[in-house]
This record gives structure tokens, C-alpha cells and sequence, in this order.
């Protein structure tokens, strides 16, 4: 099933990478959000099925993101160079990849929390 | 001596005096007494029979020196204290006898002789009694010896060694002087540290002083409020039970811990402290030191932060590396091509990295980042003309735009104004408001001129794409690529807003 995809992340290339494996995997990059400002209002107002969350965006935290994803009920992972350890306590029972991570990674994650 | 060999000793006649005096008694009746300047003991002197007879039953070492000379007569108990010198001693001219402190006889005889008397407490003599010299102690008294005539004849003398009480007193001496000393060093090296120095009760209830210097205030007189003094609230638990474990142990109690500093303020103290043992093996006492690490723990923080953030830049890095990778072959016409393209990507990535060495959020000259990502490719610097105010950039902008710039210029040199002589691009931007007084934008334009005839691409690289989307998406903004036959113009337009608020 085609998912519709918001990708936050802030390094130009890897988010360039990310459409790409998204279109290899089937799924559809809906928007793409570099900054915190950009992504808490795409968040917010687009059609959504999943959300592929940064931690860091040029030194702001991307958790209030999360937090409007889950008031709106849209899943969510995170792919961290920082690993599990950056994640804040409150979220840390989420799917959180490793940078840098590989197509299969990204698959799998999606699968997990699409499901 | 027993009577029985007393018997068979050979008897000189009237050897009957003296009549016992133990094994001195004997030897003197044997004595041939006719050789010394005595005479034979039947012819003595009543004076000189009635001393030697009162001091053969004497247990005090007693000697008589007799006449001019000093003839000495001496008991049992002289005898030991004469040790290897016995018997050769008796019936020996004092002087002789005695040589190495012949001196001091010498006085002794003139003294006593002349009717005086003398007296020693604790004199110190170096002896040969058992063949070496030895140091030796002892409490003499000298008296004169009246004779028939009424006028001195010898000398008395009382001998008690006092070495044993001496010696005794003497090591106590230097024990006590190597405790005054081992006392001064401790005081020099307590003010010689710069660590807190402190002292507790067995079993820690109580202070009994602490030495803040700087670092922590001062504890002068007994405290058992130490604890709420020193240590925050929520720690002392912890340090407590430490503490605790170290008294079980009667062993050394090390912590590294928070300490309410002199100033109020929070800070890290390293301490140790030992268990004095009194001779039963309990605790009399704890001596404890300790050292302001308040300073090595903040650079500790810091290192940790640093070596995880340059965990994070490498794992980012790699990333990156891995994304420029699977896009450049994505997109590749042949594989050798594909190759070159990735080593000059990666180079320009590593160049760029340059940029961002600086602490994070540290800003970067606009100027800067396009001098460096353009010089490389540039053949001379009239045919690359940078223009434009200085404007700060975050790191991240600036390497996303060394990115994209990198992928302009090696299209220039592959296919653009660069690849003919004499071509050039001009590189300018400026700052303007479309509405009066409303937010500002930037414009940069990239132009070039002097090239071969343009034609649109039939196919968009993965250069195309990084400039015209990702630089876009990260500067907030539109980046359009004009393909005009005199030349290729990129134009990006950008609110300038971005860059403040991402140095938030």
C-alpha cells in the first residue's frame, strides 16, 4: 500500500535520499520540512500517513513535532545520527533508525509502524 | 663458691682473712698480695682490713683504691660490672688497670687522697670491658679512706651502672624527637596542600574541624550539623552509606561527590579519609582529604558533550557520504563518469566540513562558502567575480549551499562558461524588500557568459535536483535554472528571516 510520507530532515542531501528510497519502496514523499518552523505547520495541515522525523534540525529538537503527529493521530519514526540515546524519555517506546541506515532499515521501519 | 672447693684451694698461710666474701673473698685470700705495694695481707692495716672486709659483704658494686697507686680491692658485685676485665682488675694499679680512663682516675685518686670527696650521677665513660670500646653510664661516689694515721689512704668507691636506665631514656628521647619530627612534617604537608583537610569522630557523627580553604567554609570547633552544613540534601544518603561501608571495613572511605562550596554554589569535591586505629584496633579517629575537582568534572561534561556531538557529525557525515553515493550512481550515464563525479562530490563535502568545525550554531561567512566551494573549479579569478554584502550563514546553510555551488561550478567546467577561455560567471546577491518595510529577502544570482550555446538538458541529474530542491527546501525559498543559449543562470530567491531563525 502506498503511504504518503512528510520527511523531516535537515541535511539536504540525505533528505534527497530519503525521497528517492521512499519512491523505490512504493510510497509517496508528501512534503519535505528542513527546519522545526516548516515542519510543525506541515505537520499540521498536510494529508498524512506517516511521518519520518530527525531529531536535530540545525540545533532545534524536532519532539514538538512529534507531538502534533500524535494529537493528530499520524505514526511516526525517528532516524537519528545520535541513537536511541537523544530520544527524550517521553518518546522513547518509538521506532528509531540509525543513520546511516539502508534501504531494508527503512522498509522494515515503515512496516513496523505503518502496521 | 662453695666451701668444698674453698678447701682445696691452695692456702697461703694466714689466709684466713678475710673470712667469706664470696668468690672475690677467695680470690683475694689466694692473692699474692706481697707483689703490690699492699704487701702480704697478714701485714695490712687494720683500716685497710676492716674497708675490704665491709665490702666483700657489700651487694653494691663497691672498690677500694688503695694508696698512692690505687691498689684495687673489689666484691662480687664490681666484678660484673668489670665484666673481661675481671680478674685481672685485682690487686691492679687503678690507672693500669683501667687505662682509657686513666684520666679520670687520675683525679679521682688526687682528690679522694687530699681528703675530698666526688661525686657522679649518670657519668658517661667509654669502657673496654669485653675487648671494644663501650659506651656505659653510671652513678659514682667517691669517699677518702682514713689509715692508722688518721690522713687519707684510698679512695671508695661506689659503682652503679645506670647504661640499662640510660639507654632507655635515651631511645624515648629520640623516639620523641622523631614524633615531633614526623608532627612538623604532617603540619608542614597539611599546609603545604591545597586540599581540604578534615577530621571525624569514629563514627562520623561529629566534626571535629575541617580546613575549607577557599573551597569549603571552615568547621573550628566540634560540629555533629556537618552534614547539612556541607553536603545538599538529596546526596547525603548516598555519601552516608559510603561512609558507613568504610567504618563496617575499618578501611580508607573514597567518594567523589557534590559539596555546598564556600560561596553557596554547587561543587565537586574528591575525598578520602583514613581510620585511625587506637591499640585496642578501634577507630579513634578518621583524617580525611579532599580536592576541589569541580573544575576537572565541568571540563569532563564538556569533553563528553563534544566527543558525542563528534559522534553524531561523523554518523551524519557518513550519511550524507552514503546519500551523495546512491544518488550520484542513481543517476549515472557510465560508471567511470559516476566515479569521477562521487570523488569531486565527496571532496567538496570534506572541503565544506571545513565550515563547520566551529562550535555548533557558530555563524559562517556567505563570501566565505562560495570563495571556497567556486576557487577549486575557477580557471582564473576575472572569470569568477563574487559580489555581494557580507551576510552570516548557519553552518548548515552554508554547507548545503557549498553543495550546490560545487555542482554549479563542475557543470560550468564540464559544459558551462568554464569550459571555453576566457568564459566567465558572475556570482552576486543583495538583500531587498518586495513590500516597504516588509521582511526581507535575498536574491543570488549565479550567470554565466562566454560559454558554447546552451540547451536545456533532456535529462535532470542529480545536480539539477540538489540546487533547484534541496537548496530550496533549506533556504526556505525558490531556486529556478534558466538554460539560456548564451548561458546558464540560476537565481535563488530566499527570505532572509530563515537564517535568523534557525541561529536560535
Amino acid at each position: 500500500m502506498s503511504l504518503r510520507i512528510l520527511i523531516v530532515e535537515d541535511e539536504m542531501t540525505i533528505a534527497l535520499l530519503l525521497e528517492d528510497m521512499l519512491a523505490d519502496l512504493g510510497h509517496e514523499p508528501a512534503a519535505l520540512a528542513m527546519r522545526l518552523p516548516q515542519a510543525l505547520q506541515l505537520a499540521e495541515t498536510e494529508d498524512l500517513d506517516l511521518a519520518i522525523l530527525d531529531v536535530n534540525l540545525d540545533g532545534r529538537l524536532s519532539f514538538p513535532v512529534a507531538d502534533v503527529l500524535m494529537r493528530r493521530g499520524v505514526p511516526f519514526l525517528f532516524a537519528t545520527g545520535y541513537g536511541s540515546g537523544g530520544i527524550e524519555p517521553a518518546y522513547r517506546d518509538k521506532v528509531v533508525i540509525q543513520k546511516p541506515f539502508s534501504l531494508e532499515d527503512l522498509g522494515r521501519a515503515i512496516d513496523r509502524v505503518a502496521a | 663458691m662453695s666451701a668444698d672447693s674453698e678447701a682445696r684451694a691452695p692456702l697461703s698461710e694466714g689466709s684466713r682473712f678475710p673470712l667469706g666474701g664470696g668468690e672475690l673473698g677467695a680470690l683475694i685470700r689466694r692473692f699474692d698480695w706481697s707483689s703490690t705495694s699492699l704487701g702480704p695481707i697478714e701485714a695490712w692495716p687494720q683500716s685497710l682490713k676492716t674497708v675490704t672486709g665491709m665490702l666483700l659483704l657489700s651487694p653494691v658494686p663497691i672498690v677500694l683504691l688503695w694508696g698512692e697507686d690505687g691498689v684495687m680491692i673489689y666484691n662480687d658485685a664490681y666484678s660484673v660490672f668489670a665484666g673481661g676485665r675481671h680478674p685481672q682488675l685485682l690487686g691492679s694499679k687503678v690507672r693500669e688497670g683501667w687505662p682509657e680512663v686513666a684520666e679520670f682516675n687520675d683525679n679521682v685518686m688526687k682528690v679522694g687522697l687530699a681528703g675530698g670527696t666526688l661525686a657522679y650521677k649518670d657519668q658517661e665513660l667509654t669502657l673496654h670491658r669485653h675487648g671494644r670500646p663501650e659506651q656505659v653510664w653510671m652513678n659514682l661516689d667517691y669517699s677518702p679512706v682514713l689509715g692508722e694515721g688518721g690522713q687519707p689512704a684510698g679512695v671508695i668507691a661506689i659503682v652503679v651502672e645506670t647504661s640499662d636506665r640510660m639507654r632507655a631514656e635515651r631511645r624515648r628521647d629520640e623516639a620523641q624527637d622523631r614524633e615531633r619530627e614526623i608532627d612538623q612534617r604532617f603540619r608542614a604537608l597539611v599546609n603545604a596542600t591545597s586540599d581540604v583537610v578534615y577530621r571525624m569522630s569514629p563514627d562520623w557523627i561529629e566534626m571535629k574541624a575541617l580546613d575549607g580553604r577557599d573551597f569549603l567554609s571552615d568547621t573550628e570547633a566540634p560540629s555533629i550539623r556537618w552534614m547539612d552544613e556541607y553536603l545538599f540534601p538529596e546526596d547525603q544518603q548516598a555519601i552516608r552509606r559510603a561512609i558507613d561501608e568504610a567504618i563496617d571495613a575499618k578501611g580508607v572511605f573514597q567518594l567523589e561527590h557534590r559539596v555546598r562550596r564556600a560561596d553557596g554554589g554547587v561543587g565537586w569535591t574528591s575525598s578520602r579519609a583514613i581510620p585511625l586505629l587506637g591499640p585496642d584496633g578501634e577507630i579513634t579517629e578518621w583524617f580525611g582529604a579532599a580536592s576541589d575537582v569541580t573544575a576537572r568534572n565541568k571540563a569532563e561534561q564538556h569533553l563528553r558533550l563534544v566527543v558525542n556531538e563528534l559522534n553524531h557529525r561523523v554518523k551524519n557525515n557518513l550519511a550524507m557520504t552514503q546519500a551523495i553515493a546512491a544518488q550520484t550512481f542513481r543517476n549515472a550515464g557510465d560508471l567511470g563518469q559516476a566515479q569521477a563525479s562521487l570523488l569531486s562530490r565527496i571532496g567538496a563535502l570534506a572541503q565544506a566540513n571545513d565550515l563547520l568545525t566551529g562550535e555548533r550554531g557558530a555563524e559562517v561567512s556567505m563570501r566565505k562558502v562560495l570563495e571556497q566551494a567556486v576557487r577549486p573549479h575557477c580557471p582564473a579569478a576575472e572569470q569568477c567575480p563574487i559580489e555581494g554584502p557580507d551576510l552570516q550563514l548557519s553552518p548548515k546553510t552554508a554547507l548545503s549551499l557549498s553543495l550546490a555551488t560545487h555542482e554549479l561550478s563542475t557543470n560550468a567546467v564540464k559544459y558551462g562558461a568554464w569550459s571555453r577561455p576566457g568564459g566567465v560567471v558572475s556570482i552576486g546577491w543583495s538583500v531587498y524588500s518586495p513590500d516597504e518595510g516588509g521582511p526581507q529577502r535575498l536574491r543570488l544570482e549565479w550567470i554565466e557568459r562566454g560559454g558554447p550555446e546552451v540547451k536545456p538538458p533532456a535529462r535532470r541529474g542529480f545536480g539539477s535536483r540538489l540546487i533547484e530542491r534541496g537548496l530550496a527546501a533549506e533556504m526556505g525559498g525558490e531556486v529556478r535554472m534558466r538554460f539560456e543559449s548564451e548561458g546558464l543562470v540560476c537565481v535563488i530567491d530566499a527570505p532572509l528571516t530563515v537564517y535568523a531563525e534557525s541561529e536560535a
